[in-house]
C-alpha cells in the first residue's frame, strides 16, 4: 500500500461525515447510552456496583468461559480447518456448511437443544444423571453452549489462510522427510499466526456477549453460573438500571480493547 | 524490516491478556482461597421477590446462622417469571428452595415428580409464605376516575396486563376481576364473567410476565395496569413510582407458595436447608417482607408499613375452591373459552 497522497486528505471529510451521520444514530448514541446511564450515579456508585460481589463473579465468570472458549476452539477449529483444507473426502462440502450453521441458528434453539440433549431428562443426560454428571446448569454446560455458538469464527478466520498457503512449501518439507506434524509446526503454523490470533479473538469477544444460549442452559444462578451478560439482563428485570450498565460499561470497554489489537494486528500483517 | 520496537509492541497485549486471567481466576486460584466453599442454599423465585430476598432475608438468615454457630451461609439465587422458574425447575435446575407466585405451580412440579404431590402443606401455613393484593395503576392523578375493576371495562380504557398463558401474576389478576364482579350486588357467575369480559375488551397489550407488562407501562402504554401491590410499593418506596395506586374495593389477596426440593438436598446440607425454610415463617424474617411490601401471614405485622392501602372486601383463592378449581373453572372456563373466545379481534 502506498502512503495517502496529500489532495486526499481534504476530500476524505464529505464521505467521513456522511458515514458519522449514518453510524451516529445506528452505532454511536446507542454506545454512549450505555456509559452515560453507567454513570449516571456518580463514579462512587459506578464503583459500589462493579465491587459488588455479584458482578464480580459474573465478570470474573464470562472471562474465564471466553478463555476456555478460545482455546478450546483454537484447537479445534484450527483442526477443523486443516482437514476440511487438506483432505479430500466424501462429504467435504455438507461437512464445511455444517460446521458454520451455528452462525445462522438462534441461540435459543441452540440452548434448547442442548438442553434436550444433555439436560437430567434430556436424551443423553438421562444417561449421565445415575453417575452423577450433571454439565447443564453448571459451568460445563455454559462451556458447550459457547464452544458450539462460537465454532465457525476460528474456523472462518483460519481456513482461508490455510487455502491460499502454498502446497509446494509443505510438499518440500515432506520430500526432507518431515511428519504431518512436523510440516504443520513448522511450515504452516507460523504462518497461520495471524489467523489464529484474530480467530481467537473474535471468539473471545463472542464468548463474553453471548446470551440466548446461556440464559437457558445455566440456569441463571447468581454466584454460579451468572455471566456477565445475564447479570445485566437480571439487573434490567429488576430495574436496576445503574448495575446493569455498569457492567455493560466494561463489557463494552474490554470489547474495544480486543478489537483495537485486533484491528492493529491485522492492518501491520496487512502491510 | 521489524526492529525491537515492533517486537515490543507484540509484548504489551500479551501482559494485558495475562493480567485480565489472573484477575478472571483470582478466586479459584489456591492460594487467594482462604475460606473454601462455604455451605450454600441454591434458591430460586418469582420475579417480584429478587429485592427482598437479596437485599433482606438472605443478609438476616446469614447473621441468624452465624449467631447459631453454624458458620458461613452463601446463596445462590435466580429470579423469573413463576411458570419460566417452574420449567426451569422440571428440566433440572439445582433449585433447593423455590418460591412460586402460584400453587399450580408446585402442583405441576408435583405431576412432573419432582417433589412429592402436596408435600409443601406441611410447611407451616400450608407453605404459604406471604402476600399481596392484586391492584390497579393508574396515570398520575387518576384522570380516567378508576375505582375497581368494573371501571376497566368502560370504553376507551387501554388496559395493560400479563399474559396469563405465562405469567402467574396475571392468573391471579384474571381471578380478581372475575371475583371482583362475582362479589358485588347483585353478584354471582354472570356478573364475575361481564367483570372479565369488560376488561379484556380493553386490554392493548399482553406482556409475558408482570414485570414486562410493568415496563410497557412505565414507558407511557395504556392508561392502566393491573398488578401486584408489592411490585408499586417498592417502586414508590424508591420514588420511582411515576403512577397513581388505584385499591379496587373487592381484590384478591395473591398466596405465594414455598416448596423445598428434596432431591437437590444433600444430607449434610439438610439440617442448614431446614433452619432456612423455618427461619422464613419467623417474625424476623415476616417482618423483612413487610418492609419490602408484601403483606406477611402474620396480619398483626403489616402496621409496620404505612403503605398498604386498604381494601373493603379482600378475598383468597380459597373462596374460589382453590387453585385447581379456580384454574379449571375460571382461568380455563371462564377466561380461555368464553372471554377470549368472544373477542375476535384477539
Amino acid at each position: 500500500m502506498t502512503s495517502p497522497s496529500a489532495p486526499s486528505a481534504p476530500r476524505a471529510a464529505v464521505p467521513v461525515g456522511i458515514v458519522l451521520l449514518v453510524l451516529l444514530p445506528l452505532i454511536l448514541m446507542p454506545l454512549s447510552a450505555i456509559f452515560i446511564f453507567a454513570f449516571r450515579g456518580g463514579a462512587d456508585d459506578f464503583l459500589r456496583v462493579l465491587t459488588s460481589r455479584d458482578a464480580q463473579f459474573a465478570l470474573r465468570f464470562s472471562l474465564l468461559i471466553a478463555f476456555a472458549t478460545a482455546a478450546i476452539n483454537a484447537v479445534f477449529g484450527t483442526y477443523t480447518a486443516y482437514v476440511l483444507s487438506r483432505y479430500r473426502f466424501r462429504g467435504k462440502q455438507p461437512l464445511g456448511i455444517v460446521v458454520n450453521l451455528p452462525v445462522a441458528i438462534p441461540t435459543v434453539v441452540v440452548g434448547t437443544s442442548l438442553l434436550l440433549l444433555w439436560g437430567p431428562i434430556g436424551l443423553l443426560g438421562r444417561l449421565l444423571a445415575p453417575l452423577g454428571i450433571q454439565p447443564m446448569f453448571a459451568p460445563a454446560g455454559v462451556l458447550l453452549a459457547h464452544l458450539f455458538v462460537t465454532f465457525p469464527y476460528m474456523l472462518g478466520a483460519v481456513k482461508p489462510v490455510l487455502d491460499e498457503i502454498e502446497g509446494t512449501y509443505e510438499e518440500a518439507a515432506y520430500t526432507i522427510g518431515a511428519s504431518r506434524w512436523q510440516a504443520f509446526r513448522w511450515v504452516i503454523l507460523p504462518a497461520l499466526k495471524g489467523g489464529l490470533f484474530s480467530g481467537a479473538l473474535l471468539t473471545f469477544a463472542h464468548s463474553l456477549g453471548e446470551f440466548g444460549a446461556t440464559v437457558l442452559v445455566s440456569g441463571n444462578l447468581r454466584l454460579r453460573t451468572q455471566t456477565a451478560p445475564l447479570y445485566i439482563f437480571a439487573q434490567f428485570e429488576a430495574g436496576n438500571v445503574a448495575a446493569a450498565n455498569a457492567v455493560a460499561a466494561v463489557l463494552a470497554t474490554l470489547s474495544f480493547v480486543i478489537f483495537f489489537f485486533l484491528l492493529r494486528y491485522t492492518e501491520r500483517r496487512g502491510r | 524490516m521489524e526492529g525491537t520496537s515492533s517486537r515490543w509492541r507484540g509484548v504489551l497485549p500479551a501482559v494485558l491478556l495475562a493480567a485480565l486471567f489472573v484477575y478472571a481466576a483470582w478466586p479459584w486460584l489456591p492460594f487467594a482461597r482462604a475460606e473454601r466453599n462455604p455451605p450454600t442454599i441454591v434458591f430460586y423465585g418469582f420475579s417480584i421477590l429478587a429485592d427482598a430476598f437479596h437485599d433482606g432475608i438472605f443478609p438476616a438468615f446469614q447473621k441468624v446462622w452465624a449467631a447459631e454457630g453454624g458458620g458461613r451461609v452463601e446463596f445462590a439465587s435466580s429470579f423469573g417469571g413463576s411458570g419460566t422458574v417452574t420449567n426451569q425447575i422440571v428440566m433440572g435446575v439445582p433449585a433447593q428452595v423455590a418460591l412460586l407466585s402460584l400453587e399450580s405451580d408446585a402442583d405441576r412440579l408435583a405431576d412432573a415428580g419432582v417433589i412429592p404431590r402436596d408435600s409443601w402443606k406441611r410447611l407451616p401455613n400450608a407453605g404459604v409464605l406471604n402476600l399481596t393484593p392484586f391492584v390497579i395503576l393508574v396515570r398520575p392523578g387518576n384522570p380516567l376516575g378508576i375505582r375497581g375493576f368494573e371501571d376497566l371495562g368502560k370504553p376507551g380504557v387501554r388496559v395493560v396486563h400479563p399474559d396469563p398463558m405465562t405469567s402467574g401474576g396475571a392468573n391471579w389478576a384474571v381471578v380478581a376481576e372475575y371475583g371482583s364482579g362475582f362479589r358485588g350486588s347483585p353478584g354471582g357467575p354472570a356478573a364475575g364473567v361481564a367483570v372479565l369480559a369488560g376488561v379484556w375488551k380493553n386490554v392493548v397489550a399482553q406482556a409475558a410476565s408482570a414485570r414486562a407488562a410493568r415496563t410497557q407501562f412505565e414507558n407511557g402504554f395504556g392508561d392502566a395496569l393491573v398488578t401486584y401491590e408489592q411490585d408499586a410499593l417498592f417502586d414508590k418506596s424508591r420514588g420511582r413510582l411515576r403512577a397513581d395506586v388505584a385499591y379496587p374495593p373487592r381484590t384478591i389477596l395473591s398466596e405465594h407458595t414455598l416448596i423445598v426440593v428434596d432431591r437437590n438436598i444433600r444430607p449434610r446440607e439438610r439440617a442448614l436447608v431446614d433452619r432456612f425454610v423455618r427461619f422464613l415463617w419467623s417474625e424476623e424474617a415476616q417482618k423483612v417482607f413487610v418492609r419490602f411490601g408484601f403483606r406477611s401471614v402474620r396480619p398483626e405485622l403489616d402496621a409496620a408499613n404505612p403503605g398498604f392501602g386498604s381494601i373493603a372486601d379482600p378475598f383468597r383463592i380459597a373462596d374460589f375452591g382453590g387453585w385447581k378449581r379456580a384454574r379449571r373453572e375460571i382461568v380455563e372456563g371462564v377466561w380461555k373459552d368464553r372471554v377470549m373466545k368472544a373477542t375476535p379481534n384477539r
